[in-house]
């Protein structure tokens, strides 16, 4: 399989938004029969590439060639690169809930019989093709009632049932939990056997590692190295160094934790699904966080944790049922999210684009939008404050853009994630809940971030971090909890923290004291 | 070529400009300019400025709030029925009761915010669509109108007609024009120069780069020249009229609004719940105040049009305020909100408005028919919108998307995570 | 780059200071106000603004036909315009408005809302426009001039003789059972032919010879919103169900137009009903088949041909600064003062008198033979 034939060849593609020349003379070779793996940080290129390949960009926006084999090929638009057998699957998954899964297979694509669509074939392939990529329902389940996991399983048989050649997946991985990716993973891998090229995009550099047969870098819109993994031995430190430029010696920065006493504790707390009566998504949940200390939560798909820290944050999600909150000794009444602020708590969502920022906004109506009465009189906005506080936020935290008077859209994941940062730091909380952090944004944006964090913690806050990456909860944490199913399994220090006992923990294998 | 830039970043309005609202002072300005010439110079008549403003003035009060309603994410259907409705009530009352007018100008707003109240209960606590809310407003308020009316037509007192048909007075010495015209156009222009000089000094403040001193300069001409002339025109009207009250009454709202919108934590809250609604509640913004104070406040706005329009007709009668809905609507979509709400400015909705008075007007002196204004209306709608949504979409030069984007040739190629994506980019409208 | 700029910013400045300058002289020294232009006269080719209500009868789109053609034989420039079908009130507003900046002498008003106009009238005034308030009376005002108009009074009092005849010639003694339907509560005319019909049938229901049957006599339980043939139709349909629903004949419906008398008809006829005398106004077609099929019993020709020539002669005196013909000025009193008004005489038709009466009528005469 090491010496197939070339498959693609993209030579020398560059592509220009107005002001902006997003790939500039990028090349990329793809074997037949391989997992190539695409990496780079966000904004590096990645995917506006794979949208020239899918016709997305169609042909004459762009210059340079593609070579699919043999052939040049000129795509002016999605239809026709699906019929040379070239498919992308976005990280949105493109799949209508109220549908069902055969239903989704075959949108736009129905076999037909007599002017109808025929139902029983339909169902019978679907079925086949669900079975090629280890997907057990029923063909008649509605989308909706599936989880993520299996949701991308049926985008990917829906591929199947496009004939594909080359597989394109965008960060398919990013909304998995750890099985399911291993699922997915796997699933790659019998592909490969069976002579399907794949091009995976992901951030994810231990997965790409034990996955790809070769790597392609980009940095901002240049191709920087195609990587052999085998030949070359590739690890991720490696492939972070082509990434950024340079090398990282830590993916954390050093951090010396100065911890001190307890001064925000959460007793019994019961919270109560929103439209089911019988589920608790909240278990009697009882923890504490020290001051200067960062805490962190580990657990699986439905472990709770943001269902936890949103209805602790005013009551956001769920309805209350029992429990009591402690803030320096004192027990605390927090009913709403102006609540909540004013106690000097903070939440920063996992999903910064669809709750944790309006889209609409610039840089600096974001980064004040959690506590406006800081910057007015008698009701009155003062224009000149929230410009230098954006100002100092724009510098303190390196947010990359030319002005802060620019839309919070056109910034990249991390620099977003700045922002909401800024958002809430900017309420001068006492402690803060980062959910999923660094979900989406790049190493390098990481390696920031976690400097942010730590420097919180060593102005006496305290910070939660809700993390579905162990490595970087172990990394980054003080002490870390862990969550089955609503319910608090486990506390582990950083000294005894490893992956293994997490894991164990996170699925409930051993039974451990709640604290 | 940076002077260029400075010249559109400046003149029209600064960076948040928006695309639409621009290019709608521009088509507004074309419009004059063409009906100026094609009426052989009627346009720009005193007489013919003073008509329209009077006879648009309400429509203009109700694009104030259904702005307000549309950032928020809603849309408001009732406005034309609530007009009716209190317009009845305080003829009526006025009426039977033999109340004094200024008493009558009290009940029409009392009655306006119940019923502002009614439905920004249903939409804010219940959870109603506002569609539907005031879909069923619509129905209910004409029917409560015909109901009291008798689907008659009901007289208002003489007094009670100023406010809707009445003039600034004429007092002081013959000058020649309406001395308190005259002396609003100054203080309007003197405004206009401390507001300038104040934002020269926020800008130099924030240690922004301060406008040159040439574009301030051809700023402030044309807007003085602007103020200028409208002032000399409405002063210089038939003996007995000048500025209408009812213009006044707009352009005191439209300051008022235009401050709280932009400047004030309330403003804001709104953009915010229109703009996203979860991600607002989270940052601790009272969703349900907003979106009761918004629908509630449109319902005020809505009956002090339909009191100054029943002023203005001397009489409330069945047919007040029939489709005045959407012509505010239109308006405020001309004027560059988006339908998805979190965007377009109080000013912008009232160029919005203008665009389709002086249309209607301009088409009105020609002796063009109520049909056809009707279809150029509706066509002018939807080439407004339209034109603006392709124009976001293609990302091509042009003189209003380059105004827009100022910075685009300025962006860093890196983190260009947007920009890369033109797709992806809100579709406002 | 900077030279287009400044040639731009020039030549737009160069336009608009054109434009102030053209437009800028001051008009308060125009008319001040006292409007008796009339006394002079004006220019042969002045312009006369006529403005009618939507375009929901024939008669209106007849008329304004009529204006466009006469008024341009006449020699004037005219500008006619409908109301919109959803805005008529303020489309007629700012109409009239267009009209005065236009520098209309005469202003020939259909109101779509007879007193909803007191401020474009003031305005009219005030520029020297000479008002002349067409079919339909503008009330609560001083402003309006004049008045032209079928007689209407008359009207209502044919249609009531019309309905006695007809109902003694089916049954030639009383008492005979009616029932009474009325015009939009909004039109002025809608009393007046109401209270002409009830000058000739209220001494017969005084003296028991004419009982109506719902006993609903009082204008606002008779009237049609909006002249809409569903909303008399709806009003049939439940008096029948309530009134009717046993052995109860009617003999007459009073209708005051021809829409509301077919809609009358149909609601009977749905009903099962025996065909009761009903009268009607305006000669529609549809209705005038109806008479000549033995349906409705009578019409009215109020030819409105006839009403826009008289109206143009009226322009014609006031042009030549003469004093218009007028032949009733003690009837119409608009709430503020008694309007001067040229009354022309109505014409009831029947199937016996059809022919003679439309044979100068090209669309309805072939429908009488």
């Amino acid at each position: 399989m090491t010496e197939a034939s070339t498959l693609l060849e993209m030579r020398s593609i560059t592509k220009s938004f107005p002001g902006v020349k997003a790939l500039a003379d990028v090349n990329l070779v793809v074997r037949e029969g391989e997992i190539h793996a695409i990496c780079g940080e966000n904004g590096a290129g990645k995917s506006t590439l794979m949208k020239v390949l899918s016709g997305v960009h169609p042909h004459g926006s762009y210059t340079g060639g593609i070579v699919y084999r043999g052939e040049q090929m000129r795509f002016h638009g999605i239809r026709a690169s699906e019929q040379a057998g070239i498919v992308i699957i976005h990280q949105e998954l493109a799949l209508v809930p109220g549908m069902s899964i055969a239903e989704n297979i075959f949108l736009g694509n129905e076999p037909r019989r007599r002017g109808g669509i025929d139902w029983k074939a339909s169902r019978r392939r679907a079925s086949e093709l669900m079975d090629q990529v280890g997907l057990r329902e029923d063909p008649d389940t509605l989308i909706k009632d599936i989880g993520v996991g299996k949701q991308q399983l049926v985008e990917i048989a829906k591929a199947f049932a496009k004939d594909v050649k080359l597989l394109i997946l965008d960060e398919p991985t990013a909304a998995l939990n750890e099985d399911d990716s291993q699922h997915l993973l796997d699933l790659l891998r019998g592909f490969r056997e069976r002579g399907i090229t794949s091009i995976i995009i992901s951030h994810k550099l231990n997965e790409i590692e034990a996955i790809a047969d070769s790597i392609t870098i980009l940095r901002d819109g240049r191709t920087i190295e195609t990587l052999d993994v085998k030949a070359d031995g590739v690890n991720e430190d490696r492939i972070v160094r082509g990434m950024v430029g340079r090398e990282l010696s830590s993916r954390f920065p050093d951090h010396t934790p100065d911890i001190g006493e307890v001064f925000f504790e959460v007793r019994d707390w019961t919270v109560q699904h929103p439209s089911s009566a019988e589920r608790l998504v909240c278990k009697g949940s009882t923890f504490h966080v020290r001051r200067g200390e960062i805490v962190g939560f580990a657990g699986l798909m439905g472990a709770g944790r943001t269902e936890l820290a949103m209805s602790l944050f005013g009551r956001s999600y769920g309805t209350y049922l029992s429990g009591r909150i402690f803030k320096d000794g004192e027990e605390i009444q927090l009913k709403s999210v102006a609540d909540a602020i004013r106690h000097g708590l903070a939440y920063v969502s996992e999903d910064r684009k669809s709750i944790g920022l309006n889209l609409l906004d610039a840089i600096k109506t974001s980064m004040v939008a959690a506590k406006l009465s800081k910057i007015t009189r008698r009701g009155v906005i003062d224009p000149v404050r929230e410009y230098r506080i954006a100002e100092e936020y724009r510098t303190s935290l390196r947010i990359k853009t030319p002005s802060v008077d620019e839309g919070v859209v056109k910034l990249s994941g991390g620099n977003q994630q700045k922002v909401v940062l800024a958002k809430w730091m900017f309420t001068d909380p006492d402690l803060l809940i980062l959910d999923e952090p660094t979900r989406g944004i790049d190493v390098g944006a990481k390696y920031e971030i976690y400097g942010i964090i730590q420097r919180l913690v060593s102005q006496g806050k305290g910070v939660i971090v809700i993390s579905s990456e162990l490595p970087e909860l172990i990394g980054l944490c003080d002490r870390i909890y862990t969550a089955f199913e609503g319910t608090i399994t486990g506390e582990v220090t950083r000294r005894d923290a490893d992956p293994e006992v997490l894991m164990k923990q996170m699925t409930a294998m051993k039974k451990s004291p709640t604290s | 070529m940076s002077r260029i830039k400075d010249l559109q970043k400046n003149l029209f309005g600064g960076t948040a400009s928006n695309a639409r609202q621009s290019g709608m002072i521009f088509t507004l300005v074309a419009i004059v300019l063409l009906f100026q010439i094609w009426t052989g110079g009627l346009t720009l008549t005193s007489g013919n400025l003073i008509a329209v403003v009077s006879q648009y003035s309400y429509i203009l009060i109700l694009a104030i709030g259904m702005l307000m309603v549309i950032v928020a994410g809603h849309i408001d259907l009732s406005v034309g029925s609530v007009a009716a409705f209190t317009g009845i009530v305080v003829a009526k009352a006025m009426e039977t009761y033999s109340l004094p007018w200024p008493l009558g100008i009290a009940l029409g707003l009392i009655v306006g915010a119940s019923i502002g109240a009614w439905q920004g209960f249903w939409v804010a606590y219940v959870g109603v669509p506002a569609f539907i809310v005031t879909l069923a407003g619509m129905m209910l308020f004409r029917g409560g109108n015909q109901y009291i009316g008798n689907a008659d037509t009901v007289p208002v007192p003489r007094d009670f007609r100023e406010i809707g048909a009445g003039f600034l007075p004429d007092v002081g010495p013959d000058t020649g024009y309406n001395n308190p015209t005259l002396l609003l156009g100054l203080v309007a222009c003197a405004g206009m120069v401390w507001r300038e000089w104040k934002a020269r000094q926020t800008r130099r403040e924030m240690q922004a780069d301060v406008a040159p001193v040439w574009i301030t300069g051809i700023r402030l001409a044309v807007m003085l020249g602007a103020i200028v002339f409208a002032t000399l025109r409405f002063a210089g009207g038939r003996i007995g009229t000048s500025l209408p009250i009812s213009g006044i009454i707009l352009i005191l709202l439209v300051l008022a609004y235009s401050y709280y919108t932009r400047n004030t934590i309330g403003g804001r809250h709104i953009y915010a719940v229109g703009g996203n609604a979860r991600a607002a509640e989270l940052s601790g913004v009272k969703l349900r105040r907003v979106n009761f104070v918004v629908m509630m406040n449109m319902s005020v706005l809505a009956a002090l049009a339909g009191m100054i329009f029943v002023a203005r007709s001397a009489a409330s009668g069945p047919q007040d305020g029939l489709s005045w809905e959407l012509d505010a609507i239109a308006a405020v979509f001309i004027g560059g909100a988006a339908v998805s709400g979190g965007l377009g400015t109080v000013s912008g909705s009232i160029v919005g408005g203008l665009v389709m008075a002086l249309l209607n007007n301009g088409l009105q002196l020609e002796g063009v028919g109520s049909d056809m204004v009707q279809i150029i209306k509706g066509l002018v709608l939807l080439f407004a919108v339209a034109f603006d949504v392709y124009n976001k979409r293609q990302g091509h030069f042009s003189i209003i998307g380059s105004l827009m984007r100022p910075f685009r040739r300025e962006e860093p190629p890196g983190p260009a995570g947007p920009a890369s994506d033109p797709d992806k980019t809100l579709v406002a409208g | 780059m900077r030279r287009i700029i400044t040639r731009g910013i020039a030549s737009v400045g160069a336009v608009a200071l054109l434009t102030l300058g053209t437009a800028c002289s001051n008009e308060r020294e125009g008319s001040t106000g006292t409007g008796d232009s009339q006394a002079k006269g004006f220019a042969k080719d002045s312009l006369v603004g006529v403005a009618l209500p939507s375009k929901t009868s024939e008669n209106w789109v007849l008329a304004g036909d009529l204006f466009t053609n006469g008024l341009q034989e006449a020699g004037f420039k005219a500008d006619v315009q409908y109301a919109g079908a959803s805005t008529t009130v303020a489309d007629q507003q700012s109409q009239i408005s267009a009209m005065i900046t236009k520098g209309a002498k005469v202003i020939v008003v259909g109101a779509t809302d007879a007193s909803q106009l007191v401020t474009q009238v003031a305005q009219a005034k005030q520029a020297g426009v000479t008002v002349i308030a067409y079919d339909r009376l503008i009330t609560n005002t001083r402003d309006v001039d004049y008045y032209i108009a079928f007689d209407n009074f008359k009207v209502g009092q044919l249609q009531g003789q019309a309905l006695v005849e007809g109902m003694k010639a089916k049954k030639p003694k009383g008492p005979w059972t009616i029932e009474l339907f009325s015009g939009s509560p909004d039109d002025n005319n809608s009393k007046v032919f109401f209270d002409g019909a009830m000058s000739v049938l209220k001494p017969l229901m005084d003296k028991g010879d004419i009982v109506v049957g719902s006993s609903q006599t009082d204008i606002k339980q008779t009237a049609i919103q909006g002249w809409k043939a569903e909303n008399a139709q709806q009003r049939m349909d439940s008096l029948l169900t309530s009134t009717y629903a046993g052995a109860k004949k009617l003999d007459g419906v009073l209708s005051p137009n021809d829409t509301l008398a077919r809609a009358i008809l149909t609601s009977v006829k749905g009903a099962g009903k025996p065909i009761p005398i009903v009268t009607g106004q305006d000669s529609e077609a549809e209705s005038v088949k109806s008479i000549m099929a033995g349906q409705q019993y009578s019409t009215i020709n109020k030819d409105t041909r006839k009403l826009v020539a008289e109206t143009i002669n009226m322009i014609k005196s006031l042009q030549k600064g003469d004093k218009p013909q007028i032949n009733d000025t003690k009837s119409y009193n608009n709430g503020s003062k008694v309007v001067p008004a040229y009354l022309l005489p109505p014409i009831i038709v029947t199937k016996k008198n059809a022919a003679e009466a439309y044979a100068n009528d090209p669309k309805l005469a072939p429908l009488t033979k």
